[in-house]
């Protein structure tokens, strides 16, 4: 319980400071402040940008979206997996065979791709949410259903099974709260990948279009300045990889465990 | 009982043949095909549709697949739809620059990721050492990429801040080009795969006859590669499959912070451009490496050490 809240207090920090930084904006993020590529304290804090718009200001309020979105996709790519797993561990035969087989293929799906074309073919965030969920619910979907398997003979369950629970109830009350650990990291990883699409894809200029403020796309916007002013582009990567990074190790501590029979 | 070869490589055949599908059917939602870009635009509606009458393209989609499939099977990927270059030849330019950039990311990931998960897996790292791995992993590879540039030639100005490599030309012709690309590549994926491989090395770390070498003080380089490695050979093939498959989404943003003219470039621009049998055919090649990846992993996991 202690290493679920703990989760849930990075994410909680990391969400209201993208969500509310552009409201510590020293400058309004589009507007011009100084000559372009000014030097960190020529022109505001962290310099300017190409257009001469304020780095700071523009790093604050860049990462609102992105983190909204993210947190959406990978709250439906978790939610969707979970249900795949528990219902591929629980049952035998065919539905397991189907559901694991079906995850077996959208794992070898191309999900750069997926993304690309949806990107194009529907408004962008959805873009960000449909690649995460292929990509994403297939390995919730194999974690989940290896440790329901685990968790079917275990004791407490076998007890619940004979004071006369049926199978969704044992699902709810027995099983899931058992794999609370695993699936809350599960949903720091899958947050983690939806960052990572979502900042790829604008890099490629298929994500966040300018003149919008968007973390990725400062960096695409000021790389050819980095001689001049290298803030412009080190800000706005600096706070991506701490948000990534962050998250990535708070799902790891939630989801190790005790025991050492962990398989690569 | 079917033995392990036949059934990796049916399973492979199995999932790209879906994946191929996949493809087909997700480029598919692309609008533009052959008779909007032979017209330039230019046609009317009634002639457009007597030009895909003409060739076929009004079929139903399972039609179109058959055909685009039995054509592949020939060796023949189609023509661009913007130059009506053959799709083959604009994969051959661009094939060994991404080939050459991945295999010299790999040189570099696969011995740090041994070292690294050599680390994480022993008893001194177990509390943090996963989180660590984690947090590397997790960082988008733009950030590895665009920071690279920024310190590397942009505040030292060391070396070039881009890539741009002739389209043709060798990709070896200028080494210092690969230096950076591949470093991107390489440490996200080290620790990644690090991640992976920890587990099963802190198991191997905590068998009797590796704990019996330790206390009989035979030096710890030797008991990695005498007694450790030989266990290890399974899952690391495993994890190197793994990352393998990742790397070809991950040149595609490196190939564009560099602006090294690689097939992950191509996949873009042809997807920005609507150049349906370009995307497919890149597409179908990405999965193919992903699909071989996992059937050597499959077999890596009948192999019993």
């Amino acid at each position: 319980m202690r290493r679920i809240l703990v989760v849930a207090a990075v994410l909680g920090a990391v969400v209201a400071l993208a969500v509310l930084g552009g409201l510590f904006a020293p400058h309004d993020p589009s507007t011009v402040v100084g000559p372009p590529y000014s030097a960190p304290g020529e022109a505001g804090l962290l310099g300017t940008d190409g257009l001469g718009r304020d780095v700071l200001s523009r790093v604050l309020a860049g990462g609102s979206d992105l983190v909204l979105v993210s947190l959406l996709a990978a709250l439906i790519a978790t939610t969707t997996g979970v249900a795949g797993g528990l219902l591929a561990g629980w049952s035998d035969g065919w539905t397991a065979r189907t559901l694991t087989s079906s995850a077996d293929v959208l794992l070898a799906a191309p999900q750069l791709l997926i993304a690309l074309v949806a990107a194009v073919a529907l408004p962008g965030p959805a873009a960000v949410v449909i690649a995460t969920v292929c990509g994403g619910t297939p390995l919730t979907l194999r974690v989940v259903r290896d440790a329901t398997r685990l968790t079917r003979g275990a004791g407490f369950v076998e007890a619940a099974r004979c004071r006369g629970e049926r199978g969704p109830v044992l699902l709810a009350r027995e099983v899931l709260p058992s794999l609370s650990g695993l699936v809350t990291a599960d949903a720091g990883m899958r947050f983690v990948m939806a960052i990572q699409l979502a900042s790829a894809l604008s890099l490629l200029g298929f994500g966040t279009q300018p003149p919008q403020a968007d973390w990725a796309l400062m960096i695409r916007e000021n790389l050819p300045g980095s001689g001049l002013n290298a803030a412009g582009v080190l800000a706005p990567a600096l706070v991506l990889a701490v948000v990534a990074g962050a998250m990535a190790a708070t799902a790891a501590h939630a989801g190790r465990r005790t025991n050492t029979g962990r398989q690569a | 009982m079917i033995g392990v070869v036949p059934r990796a490589c049916a399973r492979a055949m199995l999932v790209l043949f879906a994946v191929a599908v996949g493809v087909f059917l997700v480029t598919d939602v692309l609008p533009g095909d052959a008779a909007l870009a032979r017209t330039r635009g230019g046609a009317g509606a009634a002639e457009l549709a007597r030009l895909r009458a003409e060739s076929g393209m009004d079929g139903p989609v399972w039609e179109r697949f058959a055909r685009w499939g039995w054509a592949l099977l020939r060796g023949d990927a189609g023509t661009s739809l913007l130059n009506d270059r053959p799709v083959s030849t604009l994969i051959g330019e661009r094939l060994p620059a991404t080939l050459t950039l991945a295999a010299c990311a790999l040189v570099v990931a696969v011995p740090l990721l041994l070292a690294l998960s050599w680390w994480a897996g022993g008893r001194a790292a177990r509390s943090y050492g996963g989180g660590a791995l984690a947090a590397v992993a997790a960082i988008p590879q733009v950030v590895v990429a665009a920071g690279a540039v920024a310190v590397f030639s942009g505040l030292l100005g060391w070396l070039p801040r881009v890539s741009l490599l002739p389209i043709g030309a060798p990709p070896w012709h200028d080494p210092a080009l690969l230096v950076l690309p591949a470093l991107s590549l390489a440490l996200p994926a080290a620790a990644y795969g690090a991640g992976l491989l920890s587990g099963a090395v802190a198991d191997v770390r905590a068998l009797p006859h590796v704990d019996d070498a330790v206390l009989r003080g035979i030096p710890r380089w030797r008991i990695a590669t005498r007694h450790a490695l030989p266990l290890l050979w399974a899952p690391a093939i495993r994890v190197v499959a793994v990352i393998a498959g990742g790397l070809i989404a991950a040149t595609t943003v490196v190939e564009t912070v560099f602006g090294y003219t690689g097939l992950g470039e191509l996949l873009v621009s042809s997807v920005a451009s609507r150049d349906v049998p370009v995307v497919q055919a890149v597409a179908l090649l990405g999965a193919v490496v992903v699909v071989t990846g996992g059937a050597v992993a499959d077999l890596a996991r009948g192999i019993r050490a």
